[in-house]
């Protein structure tokens, strides 16, 4: 299939194993490894319990947690990728799943498994249908943070599911998307079938109805099934009813619509948090096939080719939405139209209507009329587009402001060489701001944050690609950044004495700008939590000698705090994050350091720099 | 867009489940109303039939706002430029039932984590000033209640423009959703200068919706022939008088006005506008394309259209047209359009009746498509506002120049302090400069009040934390050297002092800015001098303090002598009193300021 990492074959294999695993529910995973093939499958037997897809209310939903299973193992303190980096946000996931794949993990015999497929340098990939791909998503997370490594594999997994129920928030996807993860994973929807849509209903809304739905899609049924229309009908319509309101919503955000009653609705119904992630590709139900990538759009196609055309549909819609849950393996058998799949790539640009469409969209056109896509839903599609479009334009934008910062970097690097002239450190020359070199430096500063705080507005806002905080360049400028002009904000702060109105510079003053872009390098090479604090060195300086200003014989009380603080020092000077600028006479780590009782300072590992 | 918040509103339980309870609230709690708990959310209904509202001639004079609540409506008036209005039966109705209501609220507070308030008709009205009180009261205390939401059903207007400007100010406009079905006379009805002569017309319509609401299952074809006229009488009022207004500009005192959010249902579709001239525009609009006699039964189908809104979900709905726009903006707003039924549906059988009726509904359909456009637009000020931030982060350098030649006069060996160095030495090179950053900050600043007054700013700018903080350390900053020039131009002798005669008028939105900011001014005692003197007039007390103390000396009149002395010894004081709090800064007590040169000469004058 063009441009999807994986061929016919694999995707006709990796559909009958998982449909297989089905006979098999008492084994918690399976592998099929033959000696012949280059590729390794593990796949896992789908769940039909509402216990195991509701944990809880409303969505059965969890944040993923930062110490356990979907964390890199080994190395303390070191933060999952499950997050978003700046914000420092966590994603969620589905904790019914999440559990299924801890108890298989509890066992050590899928991991050596695994482990054998790596030595043996073969393509893993995990599959499963229904349920099961849910797992199967959570256990390539699990390989992706485990195993992708330098000394261990390069060799990107892949997950290919078979109408899998959503199992994770718009941070996972967003996760995903900046680890370049995003194009292992690969799932197939059909037009109709009802179980990728589930979780965008809460349970209150369906807690009746799910139990019998499930035991109509269990492929082993202990009862003979009947009397599933009404049901069926019932259960389509809660379930379609919610993603309308889950979907307009987004919709509504997309096309940026401010009207407040938007957020007032919003917080008095339960919006699904589940979000799509990775590459979909639906199937029209004659074997054409639609690859979709931007999430926005496929969240909004789940709604919108289920739709009715008609309200007389209605009974036998829903019962395709039950029955065509089954259907993939008939529907992928035809390699030709596996091969003619149209890919949705230029979303801003989709025909509106069903009939008008250029000669070189023919294609595109047939498949959004197969999906029975409405003007509504392509305008919402286009939204994504435009979207997606628009935080592309903001990078660009942003990226052209790199000559200003590195400007502006030059020429506070030139401020701190002078001083360093004069035998004054940079930081103790701002802090007292006497000459007009420090005025200028100031409005250098103020300039700079300028541009900065515009970059961390957007990505609280999530308006900047996926990719953008872990882009090389960019971690690389914000540390210089940080490193050079974080000591001239500390400086301003106690030279204003802002610690008396707010607080300790750490705990109330400290910029966003500094935190997430010392989140950036920390994430990027991979750094426990909060090691990379070299920037803001000088406001622990400050808040030691007011300490020893105030409290001076309570030397035993600061004890500690000194030794590290000693000891990262000698570090970051080693590792030159930090210049040596701070050890001239009269500087206030100097100062500081020359307050401490004799018999620390003569044992103290900094002991030669400075008597020197 | 409209039309997507519309389909949002509708997939929502929240409209199906306020009307249900509306309809038992009409039909078997008269003049009262109901509340009901589901789940986390209490739903409080309004009869739609209550005691008749409008038996005095109030729509010629709605009553004042703060002169008829006894406070209850007070953050609602406390800011507002122009008195508040608001029908005054209305509020009479809502004063009767407040006592039992507040009981009701008090005891849903720690029950419940969010209040839906709804209502029919009269109902509704009754429903929103409910809603308005609820929002005023949680304003003052930290509450469970997180979210309030009112949902009206064909309710009469409220209030007039300013009273939409305060829930605008207060960010309310977000907590009203009136829901209006295509012809509803309702709604509309306050939009017509009534004479006296409607009044009686009006009363029968409202007992004959009542006499419906209470029997819903009766026909509403057994109009009464002579009600008949009188509704077309009111129809053609109504519709003369909302095509005026819809087309006006400024707004009287005295007129209605809408605010929130208005979902307009039709059977086709849905569309949902909060920009208030759009909202009119669509009420004409779709009046004119009704009748007198669906005008009525309008007011009584909400079952219907709720009931049609909140299945259109379910059913892929396409454009019915060929020459469908190619952009997306354009094409939107052909969607929402077909969604308001005012777009041309052909053929008409007459041909000549045809040409006529096309003639109008293009009409229609191309004011409509403005309508719907100008709603689009009507977000600019937020736009704007953001535009201005940028703005105001590039002249971030200029004030901080200004900061710096603060400090560099506290250091220099002259001990003058920036206010009398800048007086002094206006020609030299360096004050030169800090004159012309005075002057762009000036600028700024002035086309911020410019915009604010030209209504292009969002009406809550000057609640912005950005705004108040950033215009408050401009002033205290720069001020000073206003009055600096001022003086050392002599100003002050040609037009008076500065205080009363010179202060530009940005300063004073700023401080009222500064005191509205919601914050209780905190005792905080100082370990040390402010960085900037809190009272940013003070230099120029001292400069009229300087005028008393050389006037005392040469003053032969001994009465006038004592009052001078008393004036000079209350300055004496009120500087004694910021200095001891810490909050002038360093500079006022540099060793040659005016403010030590004078206390050294009152104090020579003393002894």
């Amino acid at each position: 299939m063009d441009s999807l990492p994986l061929g016919e074959e694999v995707i006709q294999k990796a559909c009958s194993i998982a449909m297989e695993a089905h006979n098999y529910p008492e084994a918690p995973w399976r592998v099929e490894n033959s000696p012949s093939s280059s590729d390794v499958f593990f796949t896992f037997p789908g769940s039909w319990s509402v216990a195991d897809w509701f944990t809880r209310l409303p969505f059965g939903e969890i944040k993923v947690d930062p110490s356990k299973l979907l964390s890199p193992k080994g190395k303390d303190k070191v933060a999952t990728s499950l997050r978003s980096i700046g914000r420092d946000e966590l994603a969620t996931v589905n904790e019914g799943f999440l559990k299924r794949l801890e108890m298989i993990l509890a066992n050590p015999s899928l991991q050596s498994e695994v482990e054998k497929a790596i030595a043996d340098k073969k393509q893993i990939v995990f599959t499963g249908h229904s349920s099961a791909g849910a797992v199967a998503i959570l256990a390539t997370v699990w390989f992706l943070e485990n195993y992708i490594k330098p000394e261990i594999t390069r060799m990107s997994p892949l997950c290919v599911t078979f109408g899998s129920p959503l199992v994770a928030d718009f941070i996972f996807n967003h996760a995903l998307r900046r680890e370049n993860w995003s194009h292992c994973f690969i799932h197939f929807v059909m037009r109709y079938d009802i179980v990728p849509r589930i979780l965008l209903a809460p349970l209150s809304s369906m807690e009746r109805e799910l139990e019998q739905i499930l035991y109509l899609l269990n492929p082993k049924p202990l009862f003979p099934r009947q009397g599933s229309t009404r049901v069926a009908s019932q259960f389509y319509q809660t379930v379609m009813r919610n993603a309308s309101a889950l979907t307009s919503h987004a919709a509504c955000q997309l096309m940026g619509n401010a009207n407040p009653i938007l957020e007032t609705v919003a917080s008095f119904i339960e919006l699904s948090p589940y979000r799509p992630c990775g590459t979909f590709v639906f199937c029209t139900g004659n074997g054409k096939l639609v690859v979709v990538r931007n999430a926005d759009a496929v969240l909004q196609l789940l709604f919108y080719s289920t739709q009715l055309c008609s309200e007389n549909e209605l009974e036998e819609v829903a019962e395709r939405s039950l029955n065509s849950h089954f259907d993939y393996q008939s529907e992928l058998r035809d390699r030709l139209k596996m091969q003619n799949a149209v890919h949705l790539d230029h979303l801003d640009g989709l025909p509106l209507s069903s009939n008008g469409a250029a000669a070189e969209n023919i294609a595109t056109s047939m498949a959004l009329n197969e999906l029975g896509l409405s003007t509504r839903a392509r305008l919402c599609l286009r939204a994504a587009g435009e979207q997606e479009k628009q935080k592309l334009s903001n990078q660009q934008r942003m990226d052209r402001k790199k000559a200003d910062i590195e400007a502006g970097l030059a020429m506070l690097e030139d401020y701190k060489s002078k001083c360093a002239v004069c035998q004054v450190g940079y930081y103790d020359a701002f802090r007292s701001s006497k000459d007009e070199d420090d005025f200028k430096a100031n409005v250098k500063r103020l300039e700079l944050t300028g541009i900065w705080d515009e970059i961390v507005e957007m990505l609280n806002r999530y308006e900047l690609p996926e990719g953008f905080e872990s882009r090389k360049e960019w971690v690389e400028l914000s540390t210089r950044y940080r490193r050079i002009v974080e000591p001239l904000d500390v400086a301003n702060y106690y030279r204003h004495a802002k610690n008396e109105d707010t607080g300790p510079y750490m705990d109330k003053g400290r910029p966003r700008r500094y935190k997430y872009t010392q989140r950036w390098r920390e994430h990027a090479l991979r750094m426990p939590v909060g090691s990379s604090a070299e920037s803001s060195f000088w406001a622990e300086v400050e808040e030691l000698q007011l300490h020893r200003r105030t409290r001076p014989g309570a030397f035993e009380e600061i004890r500690e705090t000194i030794l590290n603080l000693e000891r990262k020092l000698k570090e970051w000077i080693d590792g030159e994050h930090i210049s040596r600028d701070v050890f001239l006479e009269g500087s206030s780590f100097t100062k500081l350091w020359k307050s401490l009782p004799q018999q620390h300072k003569s044992v103290s590992c900094l002991q030669g720099q400075i008597n020197s | 867009m409209s039309e997507m918040l519309a389909t949002f509103l509708a997939s929502t339980p929240l409209l199906e489940e306020a009307w249900r309870l509306c309809s038992i609230a009409d039909t078997t709690f008269p003049g009262a109303y109901l509340v009901q708990q589901i789940g986390s959310v209490a739903y409080v209904a309004f009869s739609g039939r209550q005691a008749d509202p409008g038996s005095d001639q109030s729509r010629e004079n709605p009553a004042r706002l703060d002169a008829e609540d006894g406070g209850l409506f007070a953050p609602l008036y406390r800011e507002a430029e122009k008195p508040i209005r608001v029908h005054s039966g209305m509020l009479r109705l809502f004063l009767s039932m407040y006592q039992s209501l507040q009981i009701q609220f008090a005891s849903l507070i720690g029950k419940v984590k969010s209040v839906v308030i709804t209502g029919h008709s009269i109902g509704g009205t009754t429903a929103s000033l409910s809603a308005l009180w609820l929002l005023c009261y949680l304003q003052s205390m930290s509450s469970p209640i997180t979210s309030v939401l009112c949902i009206t059903f064909g309710s009469p207007l409220l209030g007039n423009e300013a009273l939409h400007r305060s829930i605008l100010r207060e960010r309310w406009g977000g907590n009203f959703c009136h829901v209006v079905s295509k012809h509803d006379i309702m709604p509309r009805l306050l939009f017509a200068d009534v004479v006296p002569n409607h009044i009686s017309k009006i009363h029968a319509l409202i007992s004959f919706s009542h006499h419906c609401m209470a029997a819903p299952h009766l026909v509403v074809a057994s109009l009464s022939s002579q009600l008949v006229d009188d509704v077309e009488d009111i129809f053609h009022c109504v519709l003369k008088d909302l095509e005026l207004l819809a087309q006006a500009e400024e707004p009287s005192e005295n007129v209605f006005w809408p605010f929130g959010s208005y979902v307009f249902c039709c059977q086709e579709g849905a569309i949902c506008l909060d920009y208030a001239a759009s909202v009119m525009k669509m009420m004409y609009l779709m009046l004119a394309t009704g009748s007198p006699s669906c005008s009525i039964e309008d007011h009584l189908k909400y079952g219907d259209y709720v009931g049609k809104v909140s299945k259109h979900f379910l059913r892929a709905r396409n454009f019915q047209e060929e020459d469908l726009p190619d952009s997306s903006y354009e094409a939107g707003v052909a969607l929402a359009l077909q969604s308001t039924e005012l777009v041309i549906k052909e053929p008409v059988e007459d041909l000549c009746l045809s040409v006529q009726n096309s003639n109008l509904t293009k009409e229609v359909a191309i004011r409509a498509k403005d309508c719907l456009q100008m709603a689009r637009d009507g977000n600019k000020p937020t736009l704007i506002a953001a535009n201005l931030a940028t703005k105001l982060s590039k002249i971030v350098p200029f004030r901080i120049e200004i900061e710096w030649y603060k400090f560099y006069c506290d250091e220099a060996d002259d001990q003058m302090g920036y206010y009398d160095s800048f007086k002094l030495k206006a020609r030299w090179k360096r004050e030169s400069r800090i004159n012309m950053n005075r002057y762009k900050l000036a600028v700024f600043w002035n086309s911020v009040i410019d915009m604010l007054e030209n209504k292009k700013l969002p009406h809550d700018f000057h609640r912005r934390g950005k705004w108040v903080n950033a215009s408050q350390f401009y002033k205290l900053l720069v001020e000073p050297l206003d009055i600096a020039d001022y003086y050392r131009a002599g100003k002050h002798r040609e037009r008076g002092h500065y205080i009363t005669h010179g202060r530009e008028r940005r300063y004073e939105f700023f401080d009222k800015w500064w005191r509205d900011r919601g914050i209780p001014e905190e005792e905080n005692k100082r370990s040390k001098f402010a960085n900037f003197t809190q009272d940013s007039c003070f230099w120029a007390k001292v400069e009229e303090a300087r005028e008393w103390l050389d006037n005392v000396r040469s003053e032969s009149d001994v009465k006038k002598r004592d009052l001078l002395w008393r004036k000079i010894d209350l300055f004496e004081q009120y500087a004694r009193k910021l200095i001891e709090n810490k909050e002038i800064s360093e500079d006022v007590l540099a060793k040659n300021s005016s403010f030590s040169r004078w206390m050294e000469d009152w104090k020579e004058l003393k002894s």
